[in-house]
């Protein structure tokens, strides 16, 4: 009973912080891929007296990763329709060139300002349209998401880096005679502190087995039936195989990490 | 005969070397030797031997037990002279959540004995100090004398050329105390071992001559 409560009280906190991790992981997941599919859904519509090629455009901005010409006779044709006597092709002469330009990454609304006013200030450009608040909109709900999310997580850490410190008091007290004895009759570290390397390691592999196992199941089961557009769509984003070498690292350096500290603080005295 | 232990102007101090407890002692003691220190309490006899096994390094001087310089001796020589010494304390230090027969064999837990020599060193010495019984019981549920049986036993266990005891009759009526002096005299004679007993006075059983050494006035002189 005292054994599975040994092991619990360590074993609770390390399973915080894998969640903690695993939960960051597929955030960052999560809007990254978000982030790549506001990149896509989002452009720049551009006015232009003469032809430009992207080279031009990536000469104005290096963010400018696309630059995708609007058809003149789409164009052309939708002005003819209000218009008598005027053939398309006089019109399709008279019209100046359109683009639709696309970004590499997401950026922030003052940064799609800075691109904006580098484009009118080039040569040739006569109109600019950002859809501005279309975009602050999407980007500060984004970026409010993010905000809330590192905190809770951050929180989380803390809150459980706290327990894992008490966890490791506990350990001290309970162990210390037992390793100074072990010491003065020339026991290495490693052996004192044997035990508890040995309840950490368990521990550690548990939590990672559980973790990985929680976040398996949410993509295998939840994944699929949940009506949520992005994780039906991408269910690898809830966990990844590469997600276990993460946990089981980060489980192992905390477990080595707490039982060192403690091995040390057990120490005999020196004079 | 060779020296164990040879003390050269050895001054011992606690308190980053402030507080002084041995000034300037010289001594030795030779192998096979069974030697008493006396002097009285806060004299610095424990203090005198934890300077032996190294849980606190000589200020001034010099002190090499077993051949090695306790001033200058690094943690994994430390640890491994540590391993043939046998070490017994007036409060006993043994590891409570441990049966009698595995704190027997700590020291050849340590040294990385088979399961089997373990068991086999642990009869043996449990039957040499009548506690054969005992084996699988815990130390909290024996009587003073009988933890202290265990904890002169596990000093045997690995046959150590060198024994420190720290009052080791302290806390035991004259009884368990004359039990725990047999097995130290014995481990003298029969195994060769040399024994530095720290204590406030010399029980009266010895009637042989030991070598015998007062601490006073921060000095350490032979009696004679």
């Amino acid at each position: 009973m005292k054994s599975v409560r040994d092991h619990l009280m360590f074993l609770l906190p390390l399973l915080a912080i894998l969640l903690g991790v695993e939960f960051f992981l597929v955030f960052n997941r999560v809007t990254q891929s978000s982030e790549e599919k506001l990149r896509e859904s989002y452009s720049i519509l551009v006015v232009s007296k003469k032809a430009m090629s992207l080279k031009d455009f990536r000469r104005i901005d290096p963010h400018i990763a696309e630059a995708a010409p609007i058809p003149k006779a789409r164009i052309a044709k939708e002005i003819a329709r209000g218009m008598k006597n005027t053939p398309d092709r006089e019109i399709l002469a008279a019209l100046p060139h359109f683009y639709n330009l696309h970004l590499d990454r997401y950026l922030s609304r003052k940064d799609v300002e800075k691109i904006r006013q580098k484009l009118l200030a080039a040569k040739g450009i006569k109109k600019v349209e950002t859809f501005g608040e279309n975009h602050r909109a999407k980007y500060n709900l984004f970026l409010f998401l993010k905000i809330i999310f590192w905190s809770f997580v951050g929180l989380m850490g803390l809150v459980s880096i706290f327990l894992v410190v008490k966890q490791m008091e506990v350990w001290q007290m309970a162990h210390r005679e037992r390793m100074q004895i072990m010491e003065i009759f020339g026991a290495p570290m490693l052996l004192r502190s044997g035990v508890l390397f040995r309840m950490g390691i368990v521990d550690a592999l548990l939590a990672t087995v559980i973790t990985a196992g929680i976040f398996a199941l949410l993509r295998y089961y939840y994944a699929p039936i949940s009506g949520i557009e992005i994780l039906v769509d991408r269910q690898a984003l809830l966990f990844e195989l590469k997600d276990i070498a993460i946990l089981g690292g980060i489980a192992l350096f905390i477990v080595i990490s707490a039982v060192l500290t403690v091995a040390v603080k057990s120490r005999g005295p020196r004079e | 005969m060779a020296n164990v232990i040879t003390a050269s102007k050895l001054t011992l101090a606690y308190d980053g070397g402030r507080k002084e407890i041995i000034k300037h002692a010289s001594f030795s003691v030779r192998k096979g030797e069974f030697v008493f220190i006396t002097g009285p309490s806060g004299s610095g006899k424990s203090t005198l031997l934890k300077s032996f096994y190294g849980a606190l390094r000589p200020k001034e001087g010099k002190l090499t037990v077993g051949g090695l310089d306790m001033s200058r001796i690094g943690q994994s020589k430390l640890l491994e002279l540590r391993t043939h010494l046998g070490i017994v304390f007036q409060d006993y230090k043994l590891i409570n959540e441990w049966t009698v027969e595995k704190n027997v064999v700590l020291p050849l837990i340590i040294a990385g004995y088979s399961t089997d020599i373990q068991q086999t060193q642990a009869k043996k010495l449990l039957r040499h100090v009548k506690l054969t019984e005992q084996a699988d019981r815990y130390p909290l549920e024996l009587s003073g004398g009988e933890q202290q049986r265990v904890g002169v036993a596990r000093a045997l266990s690995k046959n150590p050329f060198l024994i420190l005891a720290d009052e080791p009759t302290g806390n035991l009526d004259e009884y368990s105390s004359n039990v725990i002096w047999d097995l130290m005299e014995n481990a003298c004679d029969q195994l060769g071992s040399t024994v530095v007993v720290v204590t406030h006075r010399i029980p009266t059983i010895f009637n042989i001559p030991y070598r015998h050494f007062i601490i006073e006035n921060k000095g350490i002189y032979e009696v004679r």
